[in-house]
């Protein structure tokens, strides 16, 4: 029985992928809707499982092991919710208010160096090195670096060698910004290929994924045709 | 009326539905029946496998796997890899999760390393402990950073982590490593609390999208090591000899890539053949 429902599951489970994948066909269909559903409540369902669990592990067995300032967390937790509440609602700006302020501070705290200092410092680093390979990449960093800043010069009217510092400039942006495409191209089929390698290891699931792929393309067609997928699709 | 713009047009304003429908066969194609292409080994990738070798037998790293599932999938070679190699030098594993989703993930991966975790008895509770979800918020890692065992007292199976190698850890600079997985989620906070607060050594698994972001961390010395996409982890497969999911897939990955490559030369010849002449761009709203 348990064999039947892990396979069962498998199954069902590359065919919901592929009714999802059916909204690259450009056009609204059920199967879609009914894929994005099922997905919105079990993500759900798992997030509310395990903010409680969450709440249970951090603050309840905290203050049972004598750290009652989280008690403050709790009561603020609860302040929050009242945010749903129309008359009571202001309540919850005071723990907002709270998570925000902290948030900020914890991150300006630390971002500064990170972001800014560090980075910059690891922008200034001597030109010349012995290895010829080293070298390049650090005049190419710097005079990236350099140009690119000119280009962001808004104050002032750009002219002479301004105005080529920021042509430069502008034009290895567009380079950073296709390597950046390729990247995330190569990101997005990287996760594409990883799914789908897992549709398909062990080979037992091809024929399912095959089949799934075939009947979700075909139904979105007739869908499309047929003009049902717009009037059986939820909004 | 003629048509003006003959084969460029249609270079130019083919359905962008082919793409997918290439991208489906160049993929899954190689899946089914495997081509074996070559590949070659990165820096960046003998970089990471060189500060993992680094690590002791006894060494504790954190390991968090900052991803949801959908994440997990484009990393899964990197992961499996990089487990393969703590399993086998004997590393202690304090396993988190960045995202509710990380529930789902232990399954899966430790069932595809259940043959490493027999072959070197690497047992839950004395080798690896899985603390759960504990990555809401910056002020959450912060905490945690600060104070472990305020912020962590039971597994996420609610067992208690008293009397665990984990009692040697107080704050984020007793661990030896951290090992990240991420799609974006608390990296940033663990690098801002953790390695620059505590000087703890960080090494990244990155989904290509975050790799050029990262890529200015390792630069900068935050990070140690980065491997990048599902590449770098078929990469990271080829260098401890342990073909998995990554090499398998990097026919998929280059077919994808080449197909990608020929749908752009076919877009620009169009582009530069019809729309950009005949001043047609108007008509069709290509800008």
């Amino acid at each position: 029985m348990n064999e039947f429902l892990q396979f069962a599951a498998v199954v069902v489970g590359i065919f919901i992928s592929f009714a999802m994948y059916t909204t690259l066909y450009g056009k609204p269909n059920p199967l879609r809707s009914w894929a994005e559903f099922s997905y919105l409540g079990a993500a759900t369902g798992v997030s509310i499982v395990i903010s409680i669990t969450y709440i249970w592990n951090t603050a309840i067995l905290g203050i049972q092991a004598g750290d009652w300032i989280l008690i403050f967390s709790i009561i603020f937790g609860l302040m929050m919710i009242l945010r749903m509440h129309p008359e009571y609602s202001y309540i919850s700006r005071l723990p907002l208010a709270f998570t925000v302020g902290t948030g900020l501070a914890l991150s300006l705290r630390t971002q500064i160096f990170t972001s800014f200092i560090i980075q910059i410092n690891a922008t200034i680093v001597k030109l010349w090195t012995n290895v010829p390979l080293e070298f390049l990449y650090r005049v190419t960093i710097a005079v990236s670096v350099i140009t690119i800043l000119t280009f962001f010069l808004y104050t002032m009217e750009l002219s002479g060698p301004l105005l080529w510092t920021s042509r430069v400039g502008e034009y290895l942006m567009y380079i950073g910004f296709g390597a950046i495409f390729a990247q995330t191209f190569m990101g997005r089929l990287g996760l594409f290929v990883g799914y789908m390698e897992s549709l398909t290891t062990p080979t037992w699931k091809t024929p399912y994924t095959l089949a799934s792929a075939l009947i979700c393309l075909i139904a979105a067609i007739i869908f499309d045709r047929t003009g049902l997928g717009e009037k059986l699709s939820a909004g | 009326m003629a048509d003006e713009g003959g084969i460029y047009k249609k270079m130019a304003t083919y359905d962008k539905r082919w793409v997918y429908v290439v991208l489906f066969i160049t993929t899954l194609g190689p899946l089914i029946s495997p081509i074996g292409m070559p590949i070659g080994i990165s820096a960046m990738t003998k970089n990471y496998y060189a500060e993992l070798d680094t690590l002791q037998e006894g060494d504790i790293v954190f390991d968090t796997w900052n991803m949801e599932f959908s994440g997990y999938m484009e990393l899964k070679p990197g992961v499996l890899a990089t487990h393969k190699m703590f399993i086998e030098k004997g590393v202690k594993l304090c396993i988190a999760f960045g995202h509710y989703e990380g529930v789902a993930l232990p399954g899966e991966i430790f069932k595809q390393l259940q043959t490493w975790l027999d072959r070197y008895d690497y047992t839950e509770g004395e080798d690896y402990i899985i603390i759960g979800y504990v990555f809401p918020n910056e002020a959450a890692v912060a905490a945690l950073a600060q104070d472990f065992h305020a912020n962590v007292r039971v597994d996420w199976k609610g067992e208690s982590i008293e009397g665990t190698f984990l009692d040697e850890i107080q704050n984020a600079g007793d661990f030896d490593m951290i090992s990240d997985y991420t799609t974006g989620l608390a990296t940033t906070w663990m690098i801002n609390h953790m390695v620059l607060q505590y000087g703890v050594p960080m090494v990244e698994n990155s989904i290509g999208v975050s790799v050029p972001n990262h890529l200015a961390n390792l630069d900068a010395g935050l990070l140690q090591a980065l491997l990048a996409s599902t590449r770098g982890g078929a990469e990271l497969e080829f260098l401890i000899s342990s073909p998995g999911p990554g090499l398998k897939a990097m026919d998929a990955f280059t077919l994808g890539h080449y197909s990608l490559i020929i749908f752009i030369i076919i877009g620009n010849i169009g582009h530069y053949g019809w729309a950009r002449r005949s001043g047609a761009r108007d008509r069709t709203g290509i800008k």
